[in-house]
């Protein structure tokens, strides 16, 4: 399950962000983007999970190219940890977090509120936290929430967009550890953007991003 | 730039802003009627065992809202129309015709045109607005972009249930309308000769109601319900950026429901009622 990304090229309309970016990911890598304000990281995530138009280039995954309307099955297993925001308001956080399995899987609600309950604990979620509305969590638990959600389908790759903001370095340490963790058991290729050391520390690669590409290295 | 040209521009300008409305007005109409057609076939995964139970926890919490809740404002508008009809009546004609003509005035009047009325109107007021709100927000807070990363279709979270509950709430609305209004009138009339019983009251009223009445406010009902969800979330999506948008989106949505809706009233009504 490497990520195989080949010359992609990231424009919007008044603006080209990316141009001929290759990158191979292994399922058992972590790889840190330093990403700087305004940089573009956000959109590199984005690219490569194929949620933005105008993205050209390949990025193949099962033999998949995620740029080219995948299939449902693939599409939910492309766990996207945001930056901010990212929960359905509809929804309560046991309810966000099984979503997407409750949406596409054949698996019976006990199995999905075992796998739930499973994921919550590594990072720390509570009945009182599940029975929150998105509206009542904080960042840093809306972001976990988020990474809970990304992690429960288990997925084929995971993105994850600046996890560090509102987090002690301890708090980080164990978040990422964690993430490492289901990452041993469920191999899979994560990238992640960051400002953080205590990530580049924990990265099997690094790269930071100038001139629209990615050079390896974090300073 | 000479003056000629300058003339040239205003009147191109006048062209232009004649032709606005009408375009932006058959845009909103075919993106309307396309929006019925996305619902339609959204609805289909209403059959997928997997998305069976969220369509119907969200269904049953629109109608709770939208129908249910809506049985004190309804009743309460029901209540002063029906006493007012009434007291009306009192003044103007003599008992004894008024015993006679009242279930034919209230069919007439009630049940035919204001219970659908005003019924459309408080859905729109009470909750096509709030549905209006709430899809603005979703836009202005990108949750349709994570729902398409999970691979889930918006118009099934949102639309559907809406879609569905709306029709079904007008119904209910319709019933407690014309039910209270009956109640409050017979209060009226008992109040002035309380040797009436409402049991034949009732069933004088109930004589003058055709299957033609029930038919044509159950047509009236599901189309403008289902016409009144979809304008609704039709405007609350075009909402983009900035929360401006969204009460822009609410002004635009009610505006062309309050239209759509009484317009659909008027036609339904004299194709119906038209000797």
């Amino acid at each position: 399950m490497t990520l195989s990304i080949s010359n992609l090229t990231i424009e919007y309309p008044n603006a080209s962000v990316f141009v001929g970016i290759d990158l191979e990911v292994a399922p058992n890598e972590l790889v840190a983007v330093r990403s700087e304000v305004l940089d573009g990281g956000t959109s590199l995530l984005k690219g490569i999970a194929g949620f933005l138009n105008g993205v050209q280039g390949r990025v193949l995954l099962q033999g998949i190219n995620l740029l080219d309307n995948p299939p449902t099955e693939v599409i939910y297993r492309i766990g996207y940890v945001y930056e901010a925001l990212g929960l359905v308001s509809l929804f309560n956080v046991r309810e966000n977090i099984a979503l997407p399995l409750q949406f596409h899987s054949k698996l019976t609600h006990e199995e999905i509120d075992a796998r739930v309950v499973a994921v919550g604990e590594r990072f720390g979620l509570n009945e009182s936290i599940y029975r929150m509305k998105p509206h009542e969590l904080n960042d840093v638990q809306t972001r976990l929430v988020n990474l809970a959600r990304a992690l429960v389908v288990r997925p084929l790759l995971l993105l994850v967009d600046e996890l560090e903001g509102g987090m002690s370095d301890a708090y980080l340490r164990d978040t990422i550890d964690a993430i490492r963790e289901h990452q041993q058991q469920y191999p899979m290729p994560v990238i992640m953007t960051t400002m953080s050391d205590e990530i580049f520390n924990r990265a099997d690669r690094v790269y930071r991003i100038e001139d629209r590409n990615l050079v390896q290295g974090a300073a | 730039m000479s003056s000629v040209q300058e003339e040239k521009q205003g009147l191109l300008g006048i062209v232009d802003a004649i032709g606005r409305f009408p375009r932006e007005a058959f845009s909103t109409w075919w993106d309307i009627i396309g929006m019925i057609s996305i619902a339609l076939t959204a609805s289909k995964d209403i059959f997928k065992p997997s998305q069976r139970p969220i369509f119907w926890e969200l269904f049953k919490d629109q109608l709770y809202e939208t129908g249910v809740r809506a049985v004190y404002i309804n009743g309460m508008i029901a209540m002063f129309i029906g006493a007012l009809m009434m007291a009306r009546l009192f003044a103007y004609f003599p008992k004894q015709v008024l015993s006679t003509q009242y279930a034919y005035l209230f069919v007439v009047v009630v049940v035919r045109e204001l219970g659908p009325l005003i019924s459309g109107i408080i859905l729109i007021a009470r909750s096509a607005t709030a549905v209006t709100s709430k899809i603005g927000n979703l836009r202005v807070r990108r949750e349709f972009q994570v729902l398409h990363g999970m691979g889930i279709n918006p118009v099934f979270l949102y639309l559907v249930p809406v879609f569905f509950a709306f029709p079904i709430s007008l119904c209910l609305m319709l019933i407690y309308f014309d039910f209270i209004c009956i109640l409050s009138a017979f209060a009226v009339i008992w109040y002035s000769d309380p040797d009436v019983s409402f049991l034949p009251f009732l069933s004088s009223i109930l004589e003058q109601i055709s299957l033609n009445e029930i038919g044509i406010n159950a047509v009236k009902a599901i189309l403008g319900g289902m016409l009144i969800g979809v304008i609704s979330i039709h405007f609350g999506a075009k909402a983009t950026d900035s929360f401006e948008d969204i009460s822009e989106a609410i002004s635009n949505s009610t505006t062309t429901q309050l239209m759509a809706f009484f317009l659909l009233n008027v036609v339904l009504s004299l194709l119906a009622y038209t000797q």
